[in-house]
């Protein structure tokens, strides 16, 4: 209990100083693209139903993207950590397509899918679905032979080593791709999110960029930092509850 | 007493590297067995031969009747790294074996008699990073002996602990050797840990090879107060030197 207490007042401190070099910033540089932060969370509180309906699209979006780049990421991950020979033919093409600016891929994407949430949910899943697979085998890559030997010596059927032993050797492996990936997948927001919408924090922020009402570009970009650290905050619960050997060994 | 384990002309290699040359060996069952012999002699191979890790190149190795070809559930081994999964708990770890498999009758009950009988009682719910080294070989061997295995093999069981804990341990392992009638075979570098643990001696010729030596000293009680046991250790100093 009084971790969390200590770990609330650091972060509620952190985000104070945010604050303060905002306002610094905004009363230095004495321009309306950077407007101050009490006018911003002021204009938030005046919209807060208009702001939070934007946030539910993206992350409703966000979430539908990872969940499938899970469910197709970590099997092949896997498959590729212990198969050497998929990992030989896999391999060559997943470093090629790893550092591609996925965007690119949008027009092929709209053109296949659609301009609906199609095209932008797997424009997500294209962008993060690569990280969750490299942590994934990486993950797997890193279990100790000595482990698989134990499990060769119990004579442990191939179901019953997935059950004690890969996964949960891949579990820490999977939350660090996953706090990668929801990170890429906010960022990628603005380009899966500026084109035939009207919701969506993405959407928010760049329609109010071109109508350069910054205080309103300001709340979006807020809104979005809010929603990353919420998201985080999931994450680390969820790991915490998964993972709890982690938390033990520090 | 009837012939449990029997190595017949094996030959082992690692590349051009002979390690084994024609290894015969017999080892009665419900006897414990220790394995000595010079860095690189081939101690861990015989060990890995006899558990199914690895073939020979030439030869048999039989385990109670049957040719070794692949790991078999009943014999257990205990690494000399242990390989404690740092996800599992002491009670996760003991039970696995048996849910592998499929035991699950009456699993909490043996888990926990095991577990009172190694005084890790305590200890259930926590995990190895939490434990001291010699509480963590004593969740291993209990891990080993939870599925009651007929062959017990062990790679320098006590090689990572200090004085106390070793002989702490050493008493576990002839008082359940024995509780089980289980065979057990030991690889070690420590001759005192050989001849107090070993009914057998084996010893590791340096062509390849294996003799064999009865120990009299085997589970004697304060053995180690006694001077005629000092004198088998320098006899197997002795004995270990001409081999090198």
């Amino acid at each position: 209990m009084k971790d969390i207490k200590r770990l609330t007042q650091s972060q509620l401190a952190g985000f104070l100083s945010f604050l303060i070099l905002w306002e610094l910033l905004h009363l230095l540089l004495k321009t309306r693209t950077i407007p101050s932060p009490v006018e911003t969370v002021d204009y938030i509180l005046t919209v807060p139903g208009q702001l939070l309906r934007h946030c539910a699209a993206s992350i409703l979006r966000v979430a539908a993207a990872v969940v499938v780049s899970m469910l197709l990421g970590v099997p092949a991950g896997i498959v590729l950590g212990v198969n050497k020979t998929c990992k030989r033919l896999f391999s060559p093409l997943l470093y090629f397509i790893y550092p591609v600016p996925k965007v690119a891929f949008l027009p092929v994407f709209m053109l296949l899918f659609g301009l609906g949430n199609t095209s932008k949910i797997i424009l997500v899943i294209f962008i993060i679905i690569f990280q969750i697979i490299l942590s994934v085998r990486d993950g797997v890559e890193h279990i100790p032979p000595l482990y698989f030997k134990v499990m060769e010596s119990f004579c442990a059927p191939a179901g019953r080593k997935y059950r004690y032993l890969i996964l949960p050797a891949i579990l820490p492996h999977i939350f660090g791709g996953l706090r990668i990936s929801i990170g890429i997948s906010l960022a990628s927001l603005f380009f899966a999110e500026n084109y035939a919408t009207v919701y969506g924090i993405g959407y928010y922020i760049l329609s109010a960029w071109t109508k350069m009402d910054y205080v309103q570009m300001f709340s979006g970009i807020l809104a979005l930092g809010l929603v990353g650290i919420v998201l985080f905050k999931l994450l680390d619960r969820l790991e915490a509850a998964c993972v709890p050997w982690l938390k033990r060994m520090k | 007493m009837k012939d449990f384990i029997i190595m017949d002309r094996v030959f082992f290699s690692y590349g051009n590297r002979e390690i084994l040359s024609n290894v015969h060996l017999t080892l009665e069952a419900g006897s414990s067995y220790a394995l000595i012999g010079k860095s690189g002699s081939g101690k861990s191979t015989i060990l890995n031969l006899i558990a199914g890790f690895l073939k020979p190149d030439g030869g048999t190795v039989t385990v109670n009747g049957a040719e070794v070809r692949a790991p078999r559930s009943e014999t257990a081994f205990l690494f000399q790294d242990l390989g404690l999964f740092p996800w599992q708990t002491v009670e996760d770890a003991v039970s696995m074996p048996l849910k592998i498999k499929g035991r699950t009758d009456r699993l909490e009950a043996a888990v926990m008699e095991l577990l009172v009988e190694m005084r890790l009682e305590g200890h259930k719910d926590k995990y190895p990073q939490e434990l001291s080294g010699g509480e963590r070989q004593r969740v291993a061997l209990a891990r080993t002996l939870i599925g009651e295995p007929d062959l017990l093999l062990m790679d320098e069981p006590t090689s990572a602990l200090d004085a106390m804990t070793k002989e702490e341990l050493q008493g576990i392992i002839i008082r359940e050797q024995q509780k089980r009638t289980a065979t057990l075979l030991f690889v070690t570098h420590d001759i005192e840990e050989a001849v107090m643990l070993g009914q057998h001696i084996l010893l590791m010729n340096v062509d390849g090879t294996v003799s064999q030596l009865d120990n009299p000293y085997y589970s004697v009680k304060n053995a180690r107060e006694e001077l005629g046991f000092y004198d088998q250790c320098i006899r197997l100093r002795k004995l270990l030197k001409m081999e090198m």
